[in-house]
Formats: structure tokens, C-alpha cells, sequence
């Protein structure tokens, strides 16, 4: 949230329960963003995201939404709007900072500075890391190729012309990884002064960003996952293109673990003991209003 | 096209477990597991202007958002519940 604060951007969380439950969870794991309180789902309706899957009869789950997030700049313009197939995955803080602050200038990153070599500086350079401390299960972070190209050269970016390979991360296989489609930066129109031929490409310094969550499926306790691929490229300057290039990457990453649900596990419980109470109460009012 | 029900499920020891791998004590589909397959409403577009959202805070106290954020950018989220 301190980012939140310094970044000047106010952060609202609207759901159906009742204020007293909102004041327990707030309360139970210090929260200080707002709350907000909607227990007949007049907002979620009013906006138009009523989960309507559900059968209303079907309590206390009908009245919930489609779960998601609206980004909206000073003006009260909505600017991003990320709303999720799976409940269980949710654009996480790092992804939502970014919007927000309408994806700011490249900066430089430590970790993936690192692993550029400067050395070898005449060719495509690639560094690949999680823009995040850990993964989570239910937190999307973004595993972030940066790319540095030569000047005088470009990559292909999609579409590649026919037979050419256009930039790309491909993950490895892996159960517990729940990755999404790649975001990829702008690219740019490149014309060959011979053939007047042209096509999309990529310049200077640029990222492509795999969104991934981590799943629990598995109940090992390992504290670390390793995310693994290959980067793949094709890089040319005016006259000649290089054969596509491909390099592996491996990157070791911590894994925390998902707060606790008050409902699911005693450690949940344990931190809001009227969880239950409430669970009750929001069902039994459901149901009596049918 | 209307919405359908995302039900692509495995049961396994440990609960049921959806096509991403999440496992959990419900099946997919059913209550709190209803999650969409294709298409499904997403609101207010990208460019239009953010609808006012006058509710109650935690404290029982009135809400109206474009009030509050004073010409701040914001984060709205939309979450399904804090209690279950």
C-alpha cells in the first residue's frame, strides 16, 4: 500500500458483506485502504457485473460479481479495466502500480541488469526476472523479458514476415505455473529502403511481460519454485538478418504462501473468530429475503 | 451471447481441482466456484468516465466515490467477499 500512498492513487475494495464483517477483516489484517460495503449488490449491479452464472436462489453465494479492478485517472476517466476467467487469479500489486502510473519509462532493474553482458554489447541482450519478491497463489506478477538491441539493428516483433521468428518467451511446462498471454510493447514500422518491404519491429530497450500465478496444487513445502523457457528472437539491421536465435532462462523464485481464509484453515480462524458468525448472518439474511 | 459456466474439473484427494490447477473444497461451476467460460460482462469501457458508487464504508459511514478521490487516480476493485 505504500507505493499506493506515495504514487497519490486511493485504492477502494467494494464487496457484498456487511460493514461489521468489513470492520473484523480490516481490523483482523490491518488494511488501510477503504472497504466499501454494498450488501444488496445495488453497486455491483448498477455497474453491470452481477455474477447472473449463480442461481438466485443459490445462498449466500448469488449477489457476488465478476470479480475486478478499474483503473481511473484524475479526470474519473476509466484508463484499464482486468477482469479474470478464474476467480483464483488476481492482477497483483506490481501489475496494478504499473497501470495505474500509465507503465512509466523503462527503469532500471538490478536483477535484470545483471544479467546482461556488457561485453557483448554488439548483440541482442536479454534478462529475464520477476517483477515481484515472490509468487503467491492468486497473485498475478509479471515474468519480465528485457531485451536490449544494438543500435542500427531491430527484432521482429508479431507478425513476422513469413519464415522469420518475431520476438517471444515460451515457458516450460509446469503444473503449478498459471500463465496468460504475453503483453507486448508497441511495435514499430521498419521499410527497406531496397524493396520498400515493411514490418513490425522492436528498437533500443523493450520488455515483453508473461503474466503468472501459482497454483496450489501442489501441497509440498517447498519455498521456492523455478520458472524456466526460452527467449527467442530474430535480429537484423538493413541489409542482413542473424539466423532466429533462442536462449534459456531459469529463474529461482520464492513462493509465499496465500493469506489465510477465515473459513478454510485455523490459522484464518484464528485471526477472525467471527468469521463464521458472519458467514451465518449473511446467509440467513439471504435467505429469509426470498 | 449469454454467459455459460466454466465446469472443466478433476476430483482429486485433496478437493476438486479446475483446469489451472487451483484446488478447492467446492466443484468448479457450483456456488462459489461459478467462474465464466468465454464472454461475460466486464462493465463501464476504457474511455468512458467511471460511474459515481455511493455505498457505506467499513465504518457504517456514507460513501460517494468521485467525492472521496478529490480528483485523485484511483483503484477500484471489485472482490467477492471478505467473510467467505
Amino acid at each position: 500500500m505504500k507505493d499506493f500512498d506515495a504514487a497519490g492513487v486511493a485504492v477502494y475494495a467494494l464487496s457484498y458483506d456487511e460493514a461489521d464483517a468489513l470492520r473484523d477483516f480490516r481490523d483482523a489484517h490491518g488494511i488501510t485502504y477503504s472497504l466499501l460495503s454494498d450488501p444488496d449488490s445495488e453497486i455491483i449491479r448498477s455497474f453491470g457485473i452481477l455474477n447472473d452464472l449463480i442461481d438466485p436462489d443459490d445462498h449466500p453465494w448469488y449477489g457476488i460479481p465478476y470479480p475486478g479492478t478499474y483503473v481511473v485517472d484524475a479526470d474519473g476517466v476509466i484508463t484499464h479495466k482486468f477482469f479474470e476467467h478464474n476467480l483464483a487469479v488476481r492482477h497483483g500489486p506490481e501489475q496494478l502500480l504499473r497501470a495505474v502510473q500509465g507503465q512509466p519509462m523503462l527503469e532500471t532493474s538490478p536483477s535484470l541488469e545483471a544479467r546482461l553482458d556488457e561485453s557483448a554489447a554488439e548483440t541482442v541482450q536479454v534478462g529475464v526476472a520477476l517483477d515481484g519478491d515472490a509468487l503467491a497463489p492468486t497473485v498475478q506478477r509479471d515474468l519480465v523479458a528485457r531485451f536490449r538491441v544494438p543500435a542500427g539493428r531491430h527484432v521482429y516483433a508479431e507478425p513476422a514476415p513469413q519464415g522469420s521468428v518475431a520476438v517471444d518467451v515460451v515457458l516450460d511446462e509446469n503444473d503449478r505455473l498459471v500463465p496468460r498471454p504475453i503483453v507486448r510493447p508497441a511495435s514499430e514500422p521498419h521499410a527497406l529502403a531496397d524493396s520498400g518491404e515493411s514490418f513490425q519491429v522492436h528498437h533500443d530497450v523493450f520488455e515483453l511481460r508473461l503474466p503468472l500465478t501459482i497454483n496450489n496444487a501442489s501441497r509440498s513445502e517447498s519455498t521456492e519454485i523455478t520458472v524456466s523457457g526460452e527467449v527467442r528472437w530474430q535480429a537484423c539491421d538493413d541489409e542482413v538478418c542473424d539466423i532466429p536465435s533462442s536462449r534459456r532462462f531459469e529463474v529461482v523464485v520464492p513462493v509465499a504462501d496465500s493469506p489465510a481464509v477465515a473459513l478454510g484453515s485455523k490459522r484464518g480462524a484464528a485471526l477472525e473468530p467471527n468469521a463464521l458468525a458472519h458467514f451465518r448472518k449473511m446467509s440467513e439474511r439471504r435467505m429469509a429475503s426470498d | 451471447m449469454p454467459s455459460e459456466s466454466e465446469t472443466r474439473a478433476t476430483q482429486t484427494d485433496t478437493g476438486w481441482q479446475d483446469h489451472d490447477g487451483f484446488i478447492g473444497p467446492f466443484r468448479p461451476g457450483k456456488g462459489p466456484r461459478t467462474n465464466p467460460r468465454g464472454d461475460f460482462p466486464t462493465g463501464p469501457e476504457v474511455g468512458e468516465t467511471m460511474p459515481n458508487a455511493r455505498c457505506i464504508t467499513a465504518d457504517a459511514t456514507p460513501f460517494d466515490l468521485h467525492a472521496d478521490r478529490a480528483g485523485k487516480p484511483a483503484l477500484f476493485i471489485f472482490y467477492r467477499s471478505a467473510v467467505w
